[in-house]
């Protein structure tokens, strides 16, 4: 086999594995979107804190990490990050064969996903009124 | 952007943006319309004021005061009654509806002493009672009456009451949502930290956005309690005027309704650090996950209660609920709610009721809420803001569902055109909420789908050409054609009580013991 053609054999082979990542995102956000509330908070910012703190507690969870419980503000994030990270393994067994990297790329994309959905592509016009 | 126009409204432009149809691989970066927006004038909208948000929705739940309106008659009568908030006291704030009688002569020389003797009048005529909102309309806005200078000259004179002034004039908003934000601010503004509560437990909540329509907010409320939850104020459905004074010494707030009641659940947590926790308390798999999240929330111990009672209700009304479920399957239904149904239905009940929700709309929600609605219902969903009476028929004419679920006035428009309707602002045969609440509204759904009346009042009988040798059709031959009796008797219908919220006033509940304040040690 030439060089090129294994280069070109790589290329779809990651081509392949990035398409079922974001197949595997897609499901992922399919399942927030239908069954959570907390990434419609009314403003910009109000739902990049809410992304950050659920998404990134989901992600330690994932990973088996420990999580700081130390405020009512995170265990109030928790909460929420607890019941979705039993959703996903629940729903989607193929995470429980996922190794930590694909965990934390499979979360980085989603988190980027959401945000796009929730904050930087949304249509809601509302969502940069300074006051509540 | 997927947007759909309406034939009868070709002719408005402004129009053009308000309505969407979800289709295939959209989401709601694709496909939004727009939301809260001011009404086009001459179109027939289903929306109310901001005067009627801030007093009929959010303020007269409160159940142990006296609602004032300054202004006309008019304003607080042709409002009242509209929605079922009951109350364990009686329904007194049901009972009585009052208002200052305003007349042009108040308008020309003020009506600030008319108001001040109404105030009086008030509490000479319910000595029992206390507390007293005040709330300004178009025509006592206009004239610049200080409603905060007599509700305080008041206060003096009668040092054992206490009056909360909400200024939301009916033309302060696009609807009945600038209402709500109004009496949402001022009562934070002004009452929340003004009371100390008796915490009678180690777990405390607010619960907020609840309207205690029918007892849906008492069915929630004996759920916090059986996991050893205090409920230190329920804003506002059954809920107390002092209750909700305190609302800053709870450790969580617990949000039904973001539409009409998330700017104080966001201000309380700004102003006291006290955490915002969405949930849905509709349908047995978001309303068991919600209970899970709340006693998560509190610990181990709430989370036993929490699942005790999860298996119980569900092992007791899971079955009644696939009998209807099996019925429902296929019906197409348009979920024409006034603000939160909208998102906390329009998932659920596709998946537990079997039928297709073909439209969503909502009349004063703003694009938030058709964010969440829009993600949540499925592919074809047709998506209208603020729609007016004809589109609305267009719709139903185009869409052709088995049923509107919606409130009475859209509710009787549909009734007209042969589609039943339910009514989900005031609830036919509620509570909905809980799990035997949801057992209620497939019940519900189910007679108004399968109603005989619906085929009989389709025959023309100005014409004689109609059958006459067909007999009448049970609900049952309609919905079981063909099914031998002794099979429909196999499994059950719904078997539970008329009324399901009255047995549990008076309840006794265990909570842990409050932890100590922390003093300085001697």
């Amino acid at each position: 086999m030439s060089f090129r053609h294994r280069i070109s054999l790589l290329q779809m082979l990651c081509e392949e594995s990035n398409m079922e990542m974001k197949e595997k995102i897609a499901a992922l956000e399919n399942y927030i979107m239908q069954r959570c509330l907390w990434q419609f908070h009314s403003r910009a910012w109000d739902r990049e804190t809410q992304n950050t703190g659920i998404l990134g507690i989901t992600r330690q969870l994932l990973c088996g990490e420990e999580v700081d419980l130390s405020t009512p503000a995170q265990k109030c994030f928790w909460v929420d990050a607890a019941c979705l990270a039993d959703g996903f393994r629940s729903k989607f067994p193929w995470i429980n064969e996922m190794s930590l990297p694909e965990i934390n790329e499979m979360m980085d994309g989603l988190k980027a996903r959401i945000d796009y959905v929730t904050i930087h592509g949304s249509l809601n016009e509302e969502l940069s009124v300074k006051l509540y | 952007m997927p947007y759909h126009t309406f034939k009868c409204s070709e002719c408005l432009p402004d129009r053009q943006k308000h309505a969407v149809i979800k289709g295939p691989g959209e989401d709601i970066t694709s496909c939004l319309p727009l939301g809260n927006l001011n009404t086009i004038p001459g179109t027939i909208t289903e929306r109310g004021c901001a005067y009627c948000g801030a007093k009929h929705v959010i303020g007269t739940p409160m159940k142990d005061v006296i609602h004032m309106s300054h202004g006309p008659v008019g304003c607080t009568y042709d409002t009242w009654m509209t929605k079922r908030y009951i109350s364990d006291n009686d329904n007194f704030q049901l009972k009585y509806t009052y208002a200052t009688d305003m007349k042009e002569k108040h308008i020309v020389f003020g009506a600030e002493k008319v108001l001040k003797q109404n105030i009086h009048e008030a509490f000479d005529a319910f000595p029992n009672i206390k507390r007293m909102t005040l709330y300004q309309t178009c025509s006592s806005a206009l004239i610049g009456d200080d409603m905060d200078a007599i509700a305080k000259q008041v206060m003096k004179e009668r040092p054992d009451v206490d009056i909360f002034v909400c200024n939301a004039p009916g033309f302060g908003g696009t609807s009945q949502t600038g209402g709500h934000h109004k009496i949402n601010i001022a009562w934070i503004n002004n009452k929340v930290g003004t009371f100390e509560p008796e915490i009678k437990s180690k777990y405390t909540i607010n619960y907020v956005g609840d309207y205690n329509i029918q007892g849906d907010c008492e069915i929630m409320t004996d759920f916090f309690q059986r996991m050893g939850i205090q409920v230190l104020s329920s804003f506002t459905g059954n809920g107390s005027y002092d209750d909700l004074r305190s609302m800053h010494k709870a450790d969580l707030n617990v949000l039904e309704c973001a539409r009409s009641a998330e700017y104080i659940c966001n201000e309380l947590r700004v102003r006291y650090g006290t955490p915002r926790l969405d949930i849905d308390g509709f349908g047995f798999d978001l309303l068991a996950e919600s209970l899970m999240k709340v006693a998560m929330f509190f610990g181990d111990d709430c989370v036993a209660k929490a699942k005790e009672i999860i298996d119980e209700e569900v092992a007791r009304w899971k079955p009644e609920l696939d009998w209807y479920a099996k019925r429902l399957k296929g019906k197409k239904i348009c979920l024409w709610p006034g603000g939160s149904k909208l998102w906390h239905w329009a998932h659920v009940i596709e998946e537990e009721m079997g039928v297709k929700v073909v439209s969503v709309y909502s009349k004063f929600g703003h694009q938030g809420d058709f964010e969440k609605g829009i993600a949540r219902c499925g592919e074809g969903a047709l998506a209208i803001d603020d729609p007016n009476e004809l589109e609305a028929l267009e719709a139903m004419y185009e869409l052709k569902p088995d049923c509107i679920l919606t409130g009475m006035r859209p509710g009787e428009v549909a009734k007209k055109i042969r589609i039943p309707y339910l009514n989900i602002h005031a609830y036919h045969n509620g509570p909905y909420k809980g799990f035997e609440g949801w057992v209620r509204l497939a019940r519900d759904l189910y007679n108004a789908i399968y109603s005989p009346v619906m085929n009989l009042a389709a025959i023309d009988i100005s014409k004689d050409d109609f059958d006459t040798d067909t007999g009448f059709k049970t609900r049952t031959m309609l919905s079981d054609p063909g099914t031998p009796r002794e099979e429909l008797h196999t499994e059950h219908m719904y078997t539970g009580k008329m009324d399901i919220v009255t047995h549990l006033r008076g309840k006794t509940y265990e909570f842990p013991a409050p932890d100590k304040p922390v003093t300085d040690a001697v």
